[in-house]
């Protein structure tokens, strides 16, 4: 039932029946989610929803195209300033606002492609680390962006609505994620998509086969900068305040952790990932709360560790992981998913 | 029949009494009221957090002595390790879910302002956050009350007492590169300007620097002989030391954020000595009643906190909110806590004289001025020497 | 005001020379960023910090066993988590090692609190020599300078002359082979590990006497230190050592001169400008790998 037939079968979006049917679900169930849910769980998936966008971005730079980048915090960074600068200086609307932070956005991943035409692996690392923290630095400087104050975000008015609850906000970012998502998927079917892999794979061999590093490289840089600055547009929002501090080397990090964590190479461990990273950030910090860890956890603290550090314990929770994901399956949530399935698939055998 | 019309009248106002009474007011019944605080319990900026888990005790101690009216205080303390997307989840889940009254304190300003358009929008009381940034007062808004004294009006006092009273000709400003340390810098620009002069050197230090060389050198050629710090605990030790290595010896004054002196003695190796700070509430060793009773309470409930400065902020910055809400009474609506709020004048606790007003929402506007001196103690047999603040002057503001 | 910025460029460049050796060592055979490098060297100054205050051991006491602590927490790190990996790919061991940051991370932070702690080394910052004019240099830098280049000139002597040494190198340029040759690859990293968690834990030690002891103590200089490497050529030790010392010196001369407000950032953008000319660093050979 996988095997495709001919070249339309592969590229088309959909693969099934059942496929169009869950999907349809899905989409069901998130426009009805803002009805039952309460305003806190709804800020939760704002969130989400935002992280997943980046994800997908960063996973089509590192997981499609495998280039490496710790510097993605940058790119929010510039598609939440600008957004607010936009609308704030030049008097823009949100709606042509965001999409233009996403092209300023794009723009600066374009420049940071073309280094990355010579580099890889730690050094393209370090370059795009030193992005990130310029990109910060340079931020905090600038009084247009309120420099080290930080920028108070507008208020929201899409079509002449006024946006103020997180309903509203969802009803926003909600459908800007589904149709991100809808177009990335969309993209890596297509010419440019396998081009992406195909440089992934070997990029010697790529050029020999008639691929242009230099076009396809910057190109994955630009798109994955524009995701990345779309969320960041949206993030500034849900925030309501956005200051240089926001968006530091551990952010990048994070994207990372969720693209990894998620599964390279695939929309839905980007979306996997993303959910799974930003639940624990915002969970684990109840650690203490549990009913019956935190009486063990305080107990602990008590004999051997210290009290006041006890929400230390996040951390090495949120660690470990991470570690037992990589060390089990190396292709993150995504391979969890795909063996489940065909467990499922070929059972009894 | 008149008799029964007015008792049925009666009856039922006193059932509509009843119902708004008690029931309107979120977080708050005859015998509890909820109060939340978020605090960086992890990550960079933990060594803050010591003002939330101050602040626990403090409801701790008015708890034992049968809470205030009636009501005992229960209290939820959230890490956000410093992130504002988590310090604004923390917030709504503490208002919508644990369904709290007010919030108290809250450490830092990015995380305070992601938080406040929704604390506004939702009327939440809320007071004492532990900076001195003046976007909490300035403008001021209804349920919002600042505490901590604003860093520009303490960076001008210290310079002004730098230019007064040691007789210094050329300041130096060294600051952490944001809002803290702007605010700082902006105070003593203000300072001088006023009396035509300018800094003899302005050096930015970023949060994750750890080397120092050439921000000494900078100050060190301008032949500054006062600067005044606005930083980190961490960065003010590295600069004390590569001055001392430097052969740089100007008078040094710091932040009331640096004002731990046992504690900057002690990682400064020493150097700390001669050090002029500025103090937004009584000396660690401070005789004063409320500050032995406090100390008393932190060796009662948790013997194994360290006395600190920031600890004992915490008991501090919510002083004026159980005040506020012991003259509100029973009827803790917002509304009602926000006149009592406003009946404060000059209160003081263990810090300044705290005053708020209908259009003032900065609570504490003084400062003193105190030096570290060395001092002698004896710990299991060896002696050993720790560092202790003098004070200078009395609480003073700017005009 | 220029020798003086040089020399304290030069002594702070010694300590990113060391964190950079260390991350070397690691990638130099397993091709490994190792982003739990910076706290497994801070855990290791902890307990160095626990032997000094809390039980009152002696220097030299205190900093062998803080030493051998490093040792056997590199060694155990690799052998309980990083060999455990299945098919591993580069990103997947980073995100290991990152797994691994916050869990030592989190256990310093819970057992030590965040309070920062004053960490007494027996050398001081304080006692200085003059170099002529006004430049001075103080012990501690001398002796952070002496110990990078004497681990530099060890670590050189032991991968080029020792077969053990030999046998690291050989894992990283193939470990099938190097199996099929004798060699116990799965030994040969927990060796490797243990080593470079050694050398962080000195540089962990120097660092902490004149900044002060916290938690975060080394998230800074572990960036320092992977950008010295990067700079240096990333397998090459000689090149992690002069890169540490490059851009200590960048560092400073640009704080000193143009704006101390960029200086942090200053040295990612004399990186990337080296690298677009050398795509692999000043000191490693460049090698493109076969279709």
């Amino acid at each position: 039932m996988d095997m495709k037939r001919d070249y339309y079968e592969d590229i088309r979006l959909l693969d099934s029946g059942p496929q169009v049917f869950w999907l349809a679900v899905l989409l069901a169930a998130l426009a009805a989610f803002p009805l039952v849910a309460d305003s806190y769980q709804i800020y939760t998936v704002n969130l989400i929803a935002i992280h997943v966008i980046v994800a997908l971005g960063l996973n089509l730079l590192v997981g499609y195209t495998g280039q490496i980048s710790l510097g993605h915090a940058g790119f929010f960074a510039i598609g939440a300033y600008a957004t607010l600068a936009l609308m704030l200086n030049a008097h823009l609307p949100f709606i042509v606002a965001l999409p233009l932070a996403g092209f300023i956005s794009a723009a600066f991943g374009f420049l940071l492609g073309l280094p990355a035409l010579r580099l890889e692996g730690p050094y393209l690392a370090i370059a795009t680390l030193g992005f990130g923290l310029t990109i910060t630095q340079i931020l905090g400087r600038l009084d247009v962006f309120g420099g080290h104050m930080g920028l108070q975000a507008p208020p929201l008015e899409l079509f002449g609505l006024k946006v103020t609850s997180d309903a509203g906000r969802y009803a926003v970012i909600m459908p800007i994620c589904v149709i991100m998502t809808w177009g990335l998927r969309n993209l890596t079917k297509t010419r440019v998509g396998r081009a992406f892999v195909a440089v992934r794979d070997s990029d010697i061999a790529a050029e020999c086969i008639g691929v242009n590093l230099t076009y396809y490289k910057t190109l994955a840089f630009a798109v994955s900068a524009f995701f990345t600055g779309i969320g960041g547009g949206l993030m500034a929002f849900v925030l309501g305040f956005i200051s240089p501090h926001t968006f530091n080397v551990m952010v990048s990090i994070m994207f990372l952790a969720m693209v990894v964590v998620g599964g390279l190479g695939s929309i839905l461990g980007s979306v996997m990932g993303a959910v799974l990273i930003t639940w624990l950030q915002l969970e684990l910090a109840r650690i203490g709360e549990l009913p019956l860890v935190g009486p063990v956890l305080t107990e602990l603290s008590n004999q051997v560790f210290t009290l006041s550090g006890l929400p230390n314990v996040q951390y090495v929770v949120f660690g470990l992981i991470m570690v037992l994901i990589i060390i089990f399956e190396p292709l993150g949530l995504y391979g969890f998913w795909i063996r489940t399935k065909i467990y499922w698939r070929t059972w009894p055998f | 029949m008149k008799k029964i019309l007015w008792l049925m009248v009666l009856v039922f106002s006193l059932a509509l009494a009843g119902a708004s009474g008690a029931a309107e007011v979120q977080g708050v019944t005859d015998t509890t009221i909820k109060i939340g605080q978020w605090g960086p319990q992890t990550g960079p900026a933990a060594l803050w957090g010591a003002v939330a888990r101050g602040t626990g005790v403090y409801f701790d101690l008015i708890n034992s002595e049968g809470g205030i009216n009636g009501r005992k205080i229960k209290y939820f303390l959230r890490d956000d390790g410093y992130n504002p997307n988590r310090t604004k989840a923390i917030a709504k889940e503490l208002y919508e879910q644990e369904k709290i009254w007010g919030f108290a304190c809250g450490v830092g300003t990015s995380p305070g302002m992601a938080v406040m358009p929704y604390i506004i929008k939702n009327n939440i009381p809320w007071v004492g956050m532990a900076t001195g940034s003046p976007h909490w007062a300035y403008p001021p808004k209804k349920s919002i009350f600042a505490v901590y004294p604003l860093y520009p009006d303490e960076a001008q006092i210290l310079t002004a007492y730098a230019l007064d009273t040691l007789g210094k000709k050329k300041i130096a400003f060294f600051y952490q590169n944001d809002d803290y340390g702007k605010g700082g810098l902006a105070g003593a620009v203000r300072e001088l300007k006023k009396r035509g002069m300018t800094l003899a050197a302005d050096v930015p230090v970023e949060v994750g620097e750890t080397d120092l060389a050439s921000h000494v050198l900078k100050m060190k050629k301008a032949g500054a002989d006062c600067v005044i710090m606005w930083v980190y605990p961490k960065h003010a030790a590295i600069v004390l030391g590569t001055s001392a290595k430097l052969g740089y010896k100007p008078q040094w004054m710091a932040c009331s954020t640096l004002s731990d002196v046992a504690l900057m003695f002690k990682i400064t190796k020493g150097l700390w000595n001669g050090m002029i700070f500025g103090n937004f509430a009584e000396l660690p060793d401070s005789k004063a009643p409320l500050m032995v009773k406090y100390r008393n309470a932190q060796k009662k409930f948790a013997p194994k906190e360290r006395w600190g400065v920031f600890f004992y902020a915490g008991f501090g910055f919510v002083e004026p909110m159980v005040e506020g809400i012991k003259r509100a009474g029973k009827d803790l609506s917002v509304d009602n806590f926000v006149k009592a709020m406003q009946s404060l004048k000059n209160f003081q606790g263990i810090m300044g004289p705290i005053t708020y007003g209908p259009e003032r929402r900065q609570g504490l506007k003084k400062v003193f001025l105190a030096k570290c001196v060395p001092a002698t103690a004896e710990v299991n047999g060896k002696k050993i020497t720790y560092g202790k603040g003098q004070r200078l002057s009395d609480w003073m503001g700017v005009e | 005001m220029l020798g003086q910025l040089i020399t304290s460029g030069i002594a702070i460049g010694a300590t990113y020379a060391l964190m950079a050796l260390a991350m070397v060592i690691i990638y130099k055979t397993s091709e490994v960023l190792n982003f739990a490098q910076g706290d497994m060297a801070m855990l290791s100054a902890f307990v160095a910090y626990m032997c000094l205050s809390t039980y009152g051991l002696g220097f030299a006491m205190s900093f062998t066993l803080a030493l051998a602590f490093a040792f056997a927490l590199g060694a155990f790190l690799e052998f309980a988590f990083l060999r455990r990996a299945k098919e591993p790919n580069v990103l997947g061991l980073i995100i290991i090692t990152l797994g691994l940051e916050m869990m030592l991370y989190g256990l310093a932070s819970w057992r030590w609190g965040s309070d920062q702690k004053d960490f007494p080394f027996p050398v001081s910052d304080f006692d200085v020599y003059q170099l002529g004019g006004d430049v001075v240099i103080s012990q501690l830098n001398l002796v952070t300078l002496g110990v990078a280049c004497a681990l530099m000139i060890l670590l050189f002597v032991f991968f080029r002359y020792t077969k053990v040494g030999v046998a690291m190198k050989a894992t990283q340029q193939n470990q099938q082979a190097a199996r099929l040759m004798g060699i116990r690859v799965g030994r040969i990293m927990m060796l490797t590990w243990g080593m470079s968690s050694v050398v962080g834990a000195c540089a962990a030690f120097l660092i902490a006497s004149t900044d002060t002891l916290d938690p975060n103590l080394m998230w800074t200089p572990q960036l320092k230190g992977f950008s010295a490497a990067v700079l240096g050529g990333m397998t090459s030790l000689v090149g992690a050592v002069l890169g540490g010392f490059i851009l200590g010196v960048v560092e400073n001369l640009f704080g000193g001169y143009v704006s101390v407000e960029f200086k942090a950032v200053v040295a990612f953008a004399v990186i990337v400008l080296i690298l677009c000319v050398k795509p692999s660093g000043l000191f490693a050979k460049h090698y493109v790998r076969k279709v």
